[in-house]
């Protein structure tokens, strides 16, 4: 085995490592501090906090992976699910459908709301491609996400603020991005999904690092080209949509991750990069969340607005090296 | 290893850019596609290459039409390299050239100590050893050629497709890149088709020339019968007389590039 690729492994292996040391210590932080062990702490870290932090793992893994799949699609490195309006598309379905039958008095199951998301993320989606064929400019394209992103968050807002219903008071939440109040049941579907995902992603690394090379290279090489495309799109999309479905939508993960990742690791070979990425969007969501949660408590911010603030910045620092090299 | 024939081949986008390509080459052959910018070669090299769909007539790999290969199969026969640049992130050369190995790793796209070796020797094979473990992005355009045509060597094809290899090199980088070319084809018994531009080249180098211009072949033989004073009139829509003062001269700087490039 070559030298680099130990050194891959490695920094993965201990990546995981910190990943469930930091999983042990969030569950020790919370508004309400437990020092002694009763039955009441117990609950609060099984219910509360666990259901939580394992959401946060998954989906913060989920996030960054969809973000890595947009960024071979397109070639380019800034593209992420919620640069491009696609966790966006996705809030506006599942609001819409939420209200829909919450004024029938019906609610929805969570599968109903990952099916809502889908459909969102796919509408989007399919907006952002007919958008790429005409814009060539991928800096431009972003404008364009961002731009669907505003339309969709006000077509939501809309929708929350005319809804009379007290469970609105939740949607906002959900809306602005927010784990809190997950549950266990929630927790396995949403993780069932993302697994399923992530070992496809990971079977589909030869293909993937074919295309890489652009499409005429990968054709030559055997690849089924169309296959690929409806493969990346189909589960970029489903990993985006299962984490706006359960926490809303959650900025900047998806495209920056991937970044920091391939600095790290200076690799952007998808067998390493997609256990990688799922990894290092964990760790960070996970943080993220923590802060989120403790660091006014009992007030929590929402996710994104952390989020925003460490990860921004390595957007914008993408943005401005990819001007310096033309 | 296997012969190529096109027959009666029309090629283009919605409308037609060349028709009635006929063309056959053997194992250890080169087939140089010339004419003038715009006439159709990189149309034609695009459609064999299976990257564009032919508009009409046959292409055949030995006794077999090529749309009846399977995608895998054609990936180990034919192997090409493009005027198209690629951008791959943070890729060393070598990474790049392994590549290559894509039709012969299993489901992962792990490679092999064979792959390795195979990788090594295509590596070595375009004296590419010096650069191989920097960065793609940051080596220089003759630099980056070999690369391509490595990976291409490494994926062992019967077929090479070349599409302007030497354009935009220096003279010594023509001279590399051409005397491997010739290489492969010689010991490895490769076929290889590929455009160029610089005729002066083509007596040293192919084997058959093909002339396109204006949606015709307009010559089809061996490099002395095709490049001809009247030929290059017509194909570059020179003054009456220029064609030959061109060809004198440059039959002159073939035959020292000949010796140059044996």
């Amino acid at each position: 085995m070559q030298e680099k690729t130990k050194r891959q492994i490695l920094i993965i292996t201990i990546a995981v490592a910190v990943l469930g040391l930091l999983c042990y210590f969030a569950s020790k932080i919370g508004s309400q501090n437990l020092t002694e062990s009763s039955e009441l702490a117990a609950t609060i870290i099984f219910q509360v906090r666990l259901p939580r932090i394992v959401a946060a793992t998954v989906l913060g893994g989920a996030l960054a992976l969809s973000g890595y799949l947009l960024q071979i699609f397109f070639g380019n490195p800034i593209a992420g699910p919620y640069v491009l309006g696609i966790s966006s598309g996705a809030k506006l379905v599942v609001a819409l459908v939420m209200v829909f039958f919450l004024n029938q008095g019906i609610s929805i199951s969570s599968f109903g709301m990952v099916l809502a998301a889908f459909v969102g993320s796919l509408i989007s989606m399919t907006v952002v491609l007919l958008l790429s064929a005409k814009v060539k400019n991928m800096s431009m394209l972003v404008v364009c996400g961002v731009m669907i992103g505003y339309i969709c968050s006000a077509i939501t807002d809309f929708v929350v603020t005319f809804a009379n219903d007290s469970n609105i008071v939740n949607l906002h939440n959900w809306s602005l991005g927010s784990f809190s109040g997950m549950n266990w049941p929630n927790v396995w579907i949403g993780a069932g999904i993302v697994g399923l995902c992530l070992v496809l992603s990971f079977i589909f690394s030869k293909p993937i690092g074919a295309y890489q090379l652009g499409e005429n290279y990968a054709r030559n090489m055997g690849v089924n080209i169309t296959l690929l495309r409806v493969g990346l799109i189909g589960l970029s999309s489903l990993l985006s949509a299962t984490v706006t479905a359960f926490a809303g939508p959650i900025s900047f993960v998806g495209i920056a991750v991937p970044h920091i990742m391939r600095s790290v690791l200076k690799t952007d070979r998808p067998l390493v990069m997609v256990p990688a990425c799922f990894v290092g969007g964990a760790i960070i969501t996970l943080v993220c969340d923590t802060i989120a949660r403790s660091a006014f408590a009992p007030t929590e911010v929402s996710i994104s607005s952390v989020t925003a603030v460490f990860l921004a910045p390595v957007v914008i620092y993408l943005m401005v090296k990819r001007r310096g090299d033309r | 290893m296997g012969s190529m024939e096109t027959r009666g081949l029309s090629v283009g986008y919605e409308k037609i850019v060349v028709d009635d390509f006929t063309v056959d080459i053997k194992e250890g052959q080169i087939l140089a596609l010339i004419g003038p910018n715009g006439a159709g070669k990189s149309t034609v090299l695009k459609t064999i290459t299976g990257q564009i769909k032919k508009i009409g007539g046959k292409i055949y790999i030995g006794d077999e039409e090529e749309s009846r290969i399977s995608p895998q199969e054609m990936a180990r026969r034919l192997s090409m390299v493009t005027t198209e640049r690629i951008h791959p992130n943070i890729m060393t050369c070598r990474e790049l050239v392994a590549t290559g190995r894509y039709p012969y790793t299993g489901i992962l796209g792990i490679l092999s100590e064979h792959d390795n070796k195979k990788v090594d020797e295509a590596i070595e094979l375009v004296n590419g050893l010096s650069i191989a473990d920097m960065d793609f992005s940051k080596i220089s355009d003759g630099q980056r050629q070999r690369i391509m045509l490595a990976r291409a060597i490494c994926q062992e094809p019967d077929f090479l497709i070349l599409d302007e290899p030497t354009s935009f090199l220096d003279l010594q980088y023509k001279i590399d890149i051409l005397s491997i070319i010739k290489r492969l084809a010689r010991e490895n018994k490769v076929a290889v088709i590929m455009s160029i531009h610089e005729l002066e080249f083509v007596p040293a180098i192919a084997d058959a020339v093909v002339a396109i211009e204006g949606t015709k072949v307009r010559a089809y033989g061996k490099p002395e019968d095709i490049i001809t004073g009247d030929n290059i009139e017509s194909l570059y829509h020179m003054k009456k007389g220029m064609g030959k003062v061109a060809a004198s001269g440059l039959w002159d700087y073939a035959k020292s590039l000949r010796t140059l490039l044996d």
